[in-house]
């Protein structure tokens, strides 16, 4: 498929097709309703289905597809870009790690937005020494008992099924092979969710409590041991297609920012150029990435640089906002101000700022060991 | 031209640009197919040409060629580039005794000069910016892993490494905005572009002589060159700054973003 006339397609196709979220609420469950709304719809008309492989419910097609499709859903504003993450790294982890037939199965439900799942690796105790996790999973005859704590799991409260991260492993086991994945349904007794309250006042994250949970070992994902290279594998697709889709997300904004600020002259000039230059930078790093991706391209530690290039320019993008836009941000009650105190989580999220320099460091500038 | 031939080509001009600058390295390119180069394939070879001028330290006034590309004027004359701060300034060999630019190259301050169209020349100015960071990177993390304080070599130590990793960030930053193709907006492309590699080489020489401490102010390593010689080459064509301002006044005027490229 031409990547061309595939865009104009779907701006054709979303044009005639009002997907625009109604006005009024912005609660976060009006928001998973929209976001279930613009699934399920472009599901059914396939654009959802593109850049997946037809053994998981997909049409087949470059990965590249799902980029534009997200760029023109968060581009109009009809969706916000995070859930978008979940699903673009949740699905080639269940089609790399679990049985074809579970994945068939499993994959169309998350695509066309009729299920929602969350991922569940951070714990109160492992943030970024994630090979340290402790909840633990032992085998008892067909099953497996899972006992232990999740934390920072977003959309957890919407979830209906967690890729959960345990340790197996004995205290003599390597932490990279001591690690196991497991497909689990929130709805299994023991699995308590509790949403966390955020300083932007969107509760995304979740603790997760496991308590005597049974999993049946067919949801395990791959074979015991397999859960730290999964969780390596994954990330990748964190930094790929999404990120484009944060990036469309981050020039709407600008956009908006721009419009707003135009009044102010030449005093704004300095502070807009610098915002735009991040962005721009980002956008031509992630726009080689994407091609990267689609030309068969393993995607490996270079995504650091991504990661850190994002997470700098929307840090700037907000902070240049509250500099042009003197107490709109502090006295009042807009969407600057969710979204510039949650991008202040930027280099935090996903492998923080210092991790992604330590792998730049050890991995692409081959510095050895601290 | 075929990856072999592009490497061999490469290693060419590599070798001639360590052992040789100036006037004579003008002249021993123009043997090595300078001009056809820039006629024929000026999308390799201004890249290729200026990252490696970057990459050794050495100078040629081939920039002159990349403005007179697109500039129409009489052959032979040497155009007065705009450099920041709103001066402007020839390449001028014949003066070289009294020429008073950091780092040796040979401009000199001229009173005037007309308009120029720059895209191709600022892409040019910023792949020397980005091959004299990466050079700078590479002689900082030598110097990393060489060095031992408290009984070990202080690339061991986070917060070197970590200077090295934002150096590293910035100049790949800045070789995906001159690697970007500016079909829909050549001059707003180009002038990103150049901001761009100014600030990542900038960064890069902040970073460098910082984690080479004391030897790398000195003029007995190699360092110096590279720092003094971008701090130059941003000042080229219009500095980081002032680019960066005249792109947000773009935005002002405009009062929308422009993506510049499509997937």
């Amino acid at each position: 498929m031409n990547v061309a006339e595939f865009r104009s397609n779907l701006r054709a196709w979303l044009d005639e097709n009002d997907l625009t979220p109604p006005p009024g609420d912005h609660s976060l469950d009006a928001h998973h309703a929209q976001h279930s709304r613009v699934l399920r719809a472009l599901y059914d008309a396939g654009w959802m289905r593109w850049g997946w492989p037809e053994s998981a419910g997909g049409l087949g097609g470059p990965m590249i597809l799902r980029a534009i499709v997200g760029e023109e859903v968060v581009g109009r504003g009809l969706d916000e870009p995070g859930p978008y993450s979940m699903l673009e790294v949740l699905t080639p982890t269940m089609i790399d790690y679990a049985s074809p037939e579970l994945a068939a199965e499993m994959v169309p439900r998350l695509l066309s937005g009729s299920e929602t799942w969350c991922q569940g690796f951070s714990e109160p105790g492992s943030g970024s020494d994630l090979a340290s996790l402790t909840t633990r999973a032992e085998q008892r005859g067909d099953s497996w008992v899972v006992n232990g704590q999740k934390v920072w799991t977003s959309f957890a409260q919407y979830a209906t099924r967690c890729v959960l991260l345990t340790r197996t492993g004995g205290p003599d086991t390597p932490n990279h092979a001591a690690i196991t994945a497991f497909f689990v349904d929130i709805d299994t007794p023991g699995v308590t969710v509790r949403p966390l309250r955020t300083m932007h006042g969107v509760d995304e994250f979740c603790e997760v409590y496991f308590d005597d949970v049974v999993v049946p070992a067919d949801r395990m994902l791959g074979n015991p041991g397999d859960g730290w290279q999964l969780a390596m594998d994954l990330l990748p697709y964190e930094r790929s297609t999404c990120f484009w889709q944060r990036i469309a997300y981050l020039y709407s904004r600008f956009d908006a920012l721009v419009g707003e600020v135009r009044q102010l002259g030449q005093a704004a000039d300095s502070h807009l150029g610098d915002a735009y230059l991040a962005l721009h930078t980002l956008r031509c790093r992630s726009r080689a990435t994407q091609h990267r991706l689609a030309d068969g391209q393993k995607l490996g530690p270079d995504t650091s640089i991504d990661k850190v290039l994002l997470a700098s320019a929307e840090q700037q993008l907000y902070d240049t906002a509250r500099d042009l836009m003197p107490g709109v941000i502090e006295l009042d009650d807009t969407a600057w101000r969710t979204e510039f105190l949650y991008s202040r989580a930027a280099t935090i999220y996903g492998g923080t700022a210092e991790v992604q320099r330590n792998i730049i460091a050890r991995r692409l500038l081959d510095l050895g060991k601290e | 031209m075929d990856p072999e031939s592009l490497e061999l080509l490469e290693d060419a001009l590599r070798k001639t640009m360590l052992s040789t600058s100036g006037a004579e390295l003008d002249a021993a390119l123009a043997e090595l197919g300078w001009a056809d180069m820039l006629s024929d394939m000026s999308e390799l070879a201004i890249p290729l040409v200026f990252r490696l001028l970057g990459e050794t330290g050495s100078h040629a006034s081939v920039l002159n060629d990349v403005v007179l590309l697109t500039a129409v004027r009489e052959a032979g004359l040497t155009p007065a580039l705009p450099y920041a701060g709103g001066g402007w300034v020839v390449w001028d060999y014949a003066d070289a005794s009294e020429n008073s630019t950091l780092g040796g190259l040979p401009l000199r301050r001229v009173d005037e000069g007309g308009h120029l169209r720059l895209p191709d020349a600022r892409r040019a100015v910023g792949w020397w910016l980005v091959g004299a960071s990466r050079a700078m990177l590479a002689l900082a993390r030598q110097h990393a892993l060489d060095r031992v304080q408290f009984g070990r070599p202080i690339a061991g130590f986070q917060a070197v490494r970590h200077r090295l990793a934002e150096t590293l960030v910035a100049i790949e930053g800045a070789e995906a905005t001159l690697s970007l193709p500016g079909d829909d907006n050549p001059d707003l492309t180009a002038l990103l572009a150049k901001a761009a590699a100014g600030k990542a080489a900038l960064t890069a020489a902040k970073h460098c002589q910082q984690v080479l401490g004391g030897i790398g102010f000195t003029a007995e390593h190699d360092l110096h060159h590279h720092v003094e010689r971008v701090l130059v080459l941003d000042g080229l064509l219009g500095s980081s700054k002032e680019l960066t301002q005249k792109a947000g006044a773009g935005l002002r005027a405009r009062g929308s973003v422009p993506r510049l490229v499509d997937l």
